[in-house]
């Protein structure tokens, strides 16, 4: 089965706090790659305010992760989300293979006074990383 | 591309069949007009500036938007809503 390019975003539960988000967000990456999935980027947003009250939570750690798997694998690795109760939501996206990788942070942060977040494993899908003009 | 050109004959057409209502300029989809601009649900700053203040989607026929910028468009807006980048509602202002 060929292989397709994805991305999912996944809100994590702000009770985490930042070193408990990181390690949820490594152990999703893992998951991905259990299932044979290749991570390219991924991408952390940090805590930031969410657009309405979700799960009693006014507030979410949000993870970005872009990555190549199967379309079956895709549906474990859901299934498994769903099963994670630290993960308040989640979206996953097919991605046409010549779009460009996301560009760092493209929504806009809420709250200045947090420092840039950081990146684990640039991406490196080939020929996906012209620059966006 | 084919949307832009369709709109500009539309325009240079006026006065002949249909008759545009009222005066003021026309508007143009502004993902057509910017090729640069991607509709991507992870980018709520955009996508917000489609949005009610109520919340709501505006109609294309206020945006300008091309019918399928607006389709993609309403996809983006109702993904960003399930990982809370954008309201469902906001309360009245």
């Amino acid at each position: 089965m060929p292989d397709r390019r994805y991305e999912t975003l996944v809100l994590l539960h702000a009770d985490l706090g930042e070193p408990g988000a990181k390690e949820l967000a490594e152990r999703v990456k893992k998951l991905i790659e259990d299932q044979g999935g290749i991570v390219g980027q991924v991408q952390e947003w940090g805590l930031r305010d969410l657009a309405y009250v979700l799960a009693k939570q006014r507030r979410a750690f949000y993870v970005l992760f872009e990555y190549r798997s199967t379309p079956k694998a895709l549906l474990e690795i859901e299934r498994n989300l769903k099963l994670m109760d630290r993960v308040l939501r989640f979206v996953s996206v097919r991605q046409a293979e010549n779009a460009p990788p996301t560009p760092p942070r493209p929504v806009a942060a809420r709250r200045p006074e947090r420092e840039e977040p950081e990146f684990e494993g640039a991406a490196e899908f080939e020929g996906l990383n012209e620059e966006v003009p | 591309m084919a949307e832009r050109e369709r709109g500009e004959r539309r325009g240079k057409g006026e006065g002949r069949g249909f008759r545009r209502r009222g005066i003021g300029r026309r508007k143009v989809c502004r993902f057509c007009a910017d090729k640069s601009m991607l509709i991507d649900y992870k980018d709520a700053r955009v996508l917000g500036t489609f949005l009610s203040e109520r919340g709501k989607i505006l109609p294309s026929r206020i945006t300008g938007n091309c019918a399928g910028h607006q389709r993609q468009l309403t996809l983006a807006i109702k993904r960003a809503r399930t990982v809370a980048l954008l309201p469902f509602s906001a309360a009245y202002p």
